[in-house]
């Protein structure tokens, strides 16, 4: 599990990114053009108010929607190379995804909920529920496992989301707005906890936020204003 | 494939009420076929019983093409060897001789044509109901080779009563010669058909056989089998083998083609249930379907984003419509056997009324019979996992990035 941080190493790539689509007969044109290099072990925050096109551009870089123009490779290879059960795969190997809320499977317990990926793996039972033990350990619900969504509080199920995002080493993890839903108290244990992650495992994150606490922890923080990057900022 | 089907168990438990009442609907549209079916096989084999049991018997021995020409000439061939075989043969477990031809009747008040059958009373009561259907008199009961038995509808026609006296008159085989003899009238039966109230006369078969002059030949015999589904196996080595010596074995489906095919209307009544019920399915669970696809879109879109292929994403639709099909056949099914059951012990009451030929004279009881509860669950369940490859196609097309942005 541990991965050592290869800084400088990108693990995103995007080339003049654009993407419109039709929202109700109008064209919106939700990202305009982003050149953007996220190497491995950052801990990295994409910030700009509602409609500056976070949210898209997050999508775009998992392959979740697709571009109008441009290039995104993701550890050197081309997304639109990329296609069908051919897509879900490379997401479930290499993408760790954490959302703003209802992240789990309801009817699944933590466990179950955590060891999905490596379920969809293939990955033998002994060897999923090793990882999975260990990574509940990790995020402090090791004795949740056999709980339901619905029994955990919001911070605790967002903490299983960052287990389920973790547990199968992928290159880069992506959480769009994860405490959004979350008090300041909660929110700052789960991004603490995060952060921890981050630094121990080396594992890349990066978040889609208007949330402060985010801003201040991250590493870098870039700035997109109407689709575009108004400014990108590696603190020291 | 296991944690599939466990998760689509788990998800139709999510709303109950909606599986309640889903599952309910298709389980009372199964619980109303099986039922049916049970009723129509009872139905049937009232029918079958009544067809074969008040007169036909369930097969029949003719000597060469008696049944086509009617002619008195025409008796079974080696009498003595087929009876003595049919004595011998495992699947038989009665059989009577008869001698018929058409004759004349008269009364002091009226003449009337009917057919004139030689019977033997003993075995005669194991193939036929005339003595069970005795309005007046007896059935044969005293040694009076002169005894004759009518219907009652003949009994009106000739205004006669028992007791009373009448002459036939028949063709005697070979010379054409009339023959006439003096009856008297024993009994009076009523079937409730009126084919068979009006135009049938017993005699005694000695009698019959010297009136036509045909020695101790018979015209026909009548067979009943141990078990009735005999006569509806075309295959058995039991029809060529009673087939021999220019004679004819016919099993009643023959003989009533007409009954062969109202069993065949009534298959095909059951597939247009089975149809409407088909219907029922489609849309019941294809709005439960869509109502909980709807419902869950942002989870299918979080399942579809961490790497669940859409074949993944419809494999849980078509097992959750499946999962729905379980509970709705374990319903019906229960529903099913306990109104068979029910029905079965108390029976319905049909008894007088006629359909396509044939009076029902006892209770209708439902048939439980295993394959009802095979085939129509499993046709369920097919149907219904057949009909959820829509919304499952549907859910595997998913725009993940849309439902993520809608459903939040």
């Amino acid at each position: 599990m541990e991965k050592k941080i290869e800084k400088q190493v990108p693990i995103i790539v995007t080339e003049n990114v654009k993407k419109t689509y039709e929202d109700n007969g109008v064209e919106v044109q939700a990202v305009r053009g982003v050149d953007l290099t996220i190497s491995a072990g950052e801990f990295t925050a994409i910030v700009g108010p509602s409609g500056s096109g976070k949210t898209t551009f997050l999508n775009i870089i998992s392959g979740l929607d697709t571009i109008t123009s441009g290039r995104v490779l993701l550890n050197g290879k081309p997304l639109s190379e990329i296609k069908g059960s051919e897509l879900s795969d490379f997401r479930r190997d290499h993408i760790g995804f954490i959302f703003q809320a209802y992240n789990l499977i309801p009817v699944l317990t933590v466990e179950e909920n955590v060891e999905y990926i490596m379920l969809l793996q293939g990955i033998p039972k002994a060897e999923r529920h090793k990882r999975v033990m260990e990574i509940l350990a990790d995020v402090g619900l090791r004795e949740y496992a056999q709980r339901l969504p619905a029994k955990l509080s919001g911070g605790q199920q967002q903490r299983v989301a960052v287990a389920r995002a973790m547990v199968s080493n992928p290159d880069l993890i992506l959480a769009d707005e994860p405490t959004a839903n979350l008090d300041s108290k909660t929110g700052s244990e789960l991004l603490d906890m995060m952060k921890e992650l981050n630094e121990k495992k080396g594992m890349t994150f990066l978040f889609s936020t208007h949330d402060e606490m985010i801003m201040s922890r991250a590493r870098r923080v870039i700035t997109l204003k109407d689709g575009i990057i108004a400014a990108d900022v590696l603190k020291k | 494939m296991w944690f599939y089907i466990k998760l689509a168990w788990r998800n139709i438990f999510r709303n109950k009420r909606r599986t309640i009442i889903t599952s309910i609907a298709i389980g009372i549209g199964l619980a109303s076929l099986i039922f049916t079916a049970a009723l129509m096989e009872g139905m049937i084999n009232n029918m079958i019983q009544s067809a074969t049991s008040s007169f036909l018997g369930q097969a029949q021995v003719h000597g060469g093409d008696f049944r086509e020409t009617q002619d008195v000439e025409k008796t079974v061939n080696n009498l003595d060897q087929v009876t003595a075989e049919l004595k011998q043969d495992p699947l038989v477990t009665n059989y009577t001789l008869r001698t018929l031809s058409m004759g004349m009747i008269a009364s002091p008040a009226n003449m009337n044509a009917a057919l004139l059958v030689g019977v033997e009373p003993g075995s005669e009561r194991f193939l036929s109901k005339i003595a069970d259907t005795l309005q007046k008199g007896s059935f044969f009961d005293g040694a009076n080779p002169r005894d004759m038995v009518i219907g009652s509808k003949l009994a009106e026609d000739l205004e006669v009563s028992p007791g009373d006296r009448v002459v036939a008159t028949v063709s005697q085989a070979k010379t054409g010669d009339l023959a006439q003899e003096m009856f008297r009238i024993s009994g009076i039966y009523q079937f409730g058909i009126k084919e068979m109230d009006s135009g049938l006369a017993f005699i005694r078969l000695k009698k019959a056989q010297q009136m036509l002059g045909i020695g101790d030949r018979v015209h026909q015999i009548a067979i009943k089998f141990k078990d009735i589904k005999t006569a509806d196996m075309p295959g058995i080595s039991f029809w060529k083998k009673y087939s021999r010596f220019d004679n004819e074995a016919v099993p009643w489906t023959i003989l009533l083609p007409q009954m062969k095919a109202v069993l065949g209307m009534v298959d095909i009544s059951l597939l247009i249930m089975a149809v409407i019920l088909g219907c029922v399915v489609v849309f019941g669970i294809i709005n439960s379907l869509f109502m909980s696809l709807y419902e869950r879109m942002f989870e299918f879109a979080i399942m579809r984003a961490v790497g669940t292929r859409p074949a993944g994403l419809r494999k849980l639709i078509v097992l959750e419509a499946g999962a729905l099909a379980v509970i709705s056949i374990i319903l019906g099914s229960a529903l099913g056997m306990i109104l068979t059951l029910i029905f079965a012990h108390s029976g319905i009451d049909y008894r007088g009324i006629e359909f396509a030929g044939t009076t029902f004279h006892e209770l209708i009881h439902p048939v439980m019979n295993k394959w009802h509860y095979v085939v129509f669950p499993v046709g369920v369940l097919f149907f219904t996992m057949l009909v959820a490859i829509y919304p499952a196609w549907v859910a595997g097309r998913l725009r993940i990035a849309t439902a993520l942005r809608k459903s939040l």
